[in-house]
């Protein structure tokens, strides 16, 4: 995965400028915000069903390490093996060991933002073994060395020509097509091929169930289910944030989850994998590895503001609903997660200093606050980042914020301020507004003008108003 | 009632219009309207960048000017926003302060809410002759929750219509220093609001945020001169 957050802005215009990108942010993420609102209209009380999911996440967030322990506890007794994983790299080595170990030399993954964070995909690929994505949108991304566009989506915005192109180039298909269907099978039978060899699969995991240690993942496509079902030795990869107390929860998450993604009430595969498979069992992997991966999440828990980003579902919500995200699409954000989840997320990841961007780049709308099922301040956490940073900032910024407030804290000081500043602004003024100061037509005057300094503030307005008056 | 103003730096620069708005307007529903000349800003500013040392700062003062006062009045919902829920941020670990900033919360006003809720006003009897669409800021709807008093309020006001705004809860793209640190971006968004306004056949776009004006009227006049944004003040005080 390449970490591009330090180019934010100049992605976003790019993107901005890309018709194709403008013209799918146009229609799909408020298409699957109108479907999480139809769909969450099956739930009796949907407002309840939110508490519910906000209830739980935050009882997860609180007993989280003692329901780690059980959970690890309990997949042990099914016969899982579980690896605790410091960060990426201890993760992605296991991996690999383990995948020299069993001679694989490929492996299948499913859809997972998981190992998106821990750039397995380079590091096996490093390490001589090759990595074939399953999911559709996944495979399509791999092929053209992107990122993902979109959560749900992650190559929805690139055209069939231009899928057949490079599939034709890595001889997935043998004639050129424009025919979405037809691109789809054909990686279905090539992929097919793969499964039927396939030594080890990965897949990441939606819910970790604590009170049984089952593994849970939710997919449209069926190919998670085939990465888990395929090979003899299976990995899954999860966060620690991943548990839920217990199946009930599980249950309920799942269907917030879904509706929140896209809108449905059920995904197309749910599978839930307790353990790898018995003896009496028929298929099933016989080697299950679940790797638990903190990466700087313990630092994340400890801080009490930061650690509610660790409710975080996945699900997508908010990035449908982001006015800035709905400009820009998936690919600005550099890292593993867009849209405001990322915004969130990815800082406390790649460090504030690289992101500074991501945390800025915001309104304070709220829109994404209101919209997650998992009760997330995400413009609260924003505003936070923003002062973990602003004792390091730029000396001139730091300057204007603080003899701004030096002045506002003396009224007289202040009136005398805006006397200068009016001085100085309006004398560009024209009829009223000003539309560029000293040339410079950047910022704020890129696009608007701007009223002019008032010939007589309010507080210079007041005196007359209140001598009128009495 | 007593009413003191809490007039955003914003509307003293640049608007002071609204402020004088909001005077008459509470003079005409029976109000006796006070203006502490001392009050420069709120801090919003300063938080939003981060810099909570001197927000932290500004809030003592504006709380040391406004705390004796019964009802606060403002033509801002973010500013308002500030100071009912970041000011007790600022103070986490400060007990006495925190417990003036609540008690001061509690007492200030959206100017629209103050006038359902403590005024019990529904209509102002105000008069404006032509369509008006309603634009939802951020800070009324989703920050404070209060959005339906002013629609409330336009609903009743004589010779106006109302008529919908596609996309009229989708944020303008204002945001403070966003809509200069990334004016592609927060263009882009004010862009949708203004060609929403325009396909909805309203004369005038009313809102409730100084911040939200300034960006859509900034737009308004370098693109489509010819059209107008108004704060809800203004438009209830016409007559
Ligand atoms: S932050 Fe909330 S809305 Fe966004 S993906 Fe996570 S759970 Fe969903």
């Amino acid at each position: 995965m390449v970490k591009r957050a330090g180019t934010f802005i100049e992605t976003a215009r790019k993107e901005m400028a890309n018709p194709l990108s403008q013209a799918f942010l146009s229609v799909l993420p408020p298409g699957f915000a109108v479907m999480k609102q139809l769909s969450m209209s099956s739930f009796p009380d949907p407002a309840a069903a939110i508490e519910l999911s906000k209830a739980i996440r935050q009882e997860t967030l609180t007993r989280l390490p003692e329901l780690l322990e059980e959970f690890e506890e309990n997949a042990l007794s099914n016969g899982a093996r579980v690896f605790w994983a410091g960060d990426s790299a201890a993760a992605n080595e296991y991996i690999l060991n383990l995948c020299r170990e069993k001679g694989a030399a490929f492996v299948t993954k499913g859809k997972s933002m998981i190992t998106e964070e821990t750039g397995l995909n380079s590091a096996l690929e490093e390490g001589g073994i090759e990595v074939f994505e399953t999911d559709l949108g996944e495979f399509i991304t791999q092929q053209m060395g992107r990122p993902p566009f979109h959560i749900v989506g992650p190559a929805i915005n690139i055209p069939a020509a231009e899928i057949s192109e490079i599939f034709l180039e890595k001889g997935i298909i043998s004639e050129p097509s424009n025919d979405a269907v037809a691109l789809g099978k054909s990686v279905r039978a090539y992929l097919r091929d793969r499964f039927k060899s396939v030594k080890v699969g990965i897949t990441g995991i939606n819910m970790a169930v604590s009170s049984s240690g089952a593994i849970i993942n939710v997919e449209n496509e069926g190919n998670i289910r085939l990465t888990k079902s395929s090979p003899e030795t299976l990995v899954a990869v999860m966060s620690i944030e991943k548990v839920v107390p217990d199946m009930n929860d599980a249950l309920h998450i799942l269907r917030i989850l879904c509706r929140h993604c896209v809108g449905q009430k059920i995904s197309g595969y749910v599978t839930i994998d307790t353990g790898p498979a018995k003896q009496s069992e028929l298929d099933g992997p016989k080697e299950l590895h679940i790797i638990i991966l903190d990466n700087g999440r313990s630092e994340i828990y400890r801080d009490s503001l930061t650690r509610q980003a660790l409710k975080c579902i996945r699900c997508g919500a908010c990035l449908n609903i982001c006015p800035v995200y709905s400009k820009i699409g998936g690919y600005p954000y550099g890292f593993a997660y867009s849209g405001p989840m990322g915004q969130m997320l990815n800082p406390l990841f790649l460090g504030f200093h690289r992101t500074k961007d991501l945390f800025s780049a915001c309104t304070l709308c709220g829109a994404c606050r209101d919209a997650c099922p998992a009760g997330i301040d995400h413009p609260g956490l924003f505003l936070y980042y923003r002062s973990l940073i602003a004792e390091n900032a730029d000396q001139k910024e730091k300057a204007l914020y603080a003899s701004a407030a030096a002045a506002m804290q003396s009224g007289l000081a202040w009136r005398l301020g805006i006397k200068t500043a009016r001085a100085i602004l309006n004398r560009n003024a024209r009829d009223g507004y000003v539309s560029s100061i000293s040339g410079i037509k950047k910022g704020w005057f890129s696009n608007r003008d701007l009223p002019e300094i008032a010939k007589k503030t309010f507080h210079e307005l007041w005196k007359e108003l209140n001598r009128k008056d009495t | 009632m007593r009413v003191s103003l809490f007039i955003p730096c914003t509307v003293d620069i640049f608007m002071p219009d609204i402020g004088a708005a909001v005077f008459s307007l509470l003079k005409r529903l029976g109000c006796e309207v006070v203006y502490h000349q001392e009050q420069t800003c709120c801090g919003q500013a300063h938080f939003n960048a981060g810099r909570r040392k001197d927000a932290a700062k500004l809030a003592r003062r504006f709380i040391s000017i406004f705390e004796h006062d019964d009802n606060i009045v403002c033509p801002s919902g973010s500013c308002v926003y500030m100071v009912k829920k970041h000011y007790p941020e600022l103070f986490g670990g400060d007990v006495r302060w925190l417990k003036r900033a609540k008690r001061l919360g509690e007492r200030v006003f959206e100017l629209s809410e103050f006038i359902v809720s403590r005024l019990g006003i529904k209509d102002t009897d105000a008069r404006f002759n032509g369509k008006v669409a309603y634009h939802e800021s951020c800070h009324l709807l989703r920050g404070l929750g209060v959005t339906g008093y002013a629609k409330e309020l336009i609903s009743r006001v004589n010779g106006a219509q109302v008529v919908p705004l596609a996309g009229a809860d989708s944020c303008c793209g204002f945001g403070g220093e966003f809509s200069n640190n990334y004016p592609e971006i927060s263009g882009a968004l004010v862009s949708d609001k203004v060609k929403n306004f325009i396909a909805s056949g309203a004369d005038v776009i009313i809102l409730s945020e100084p911040g939200c004006l300034l960006n859509i009227m900034g737009y308004l006049h370098r693109h489509h001169p010819d059209k107008k944004a108004m704060h809800i003040a203004n438009f209830l005080a016409s007559q």
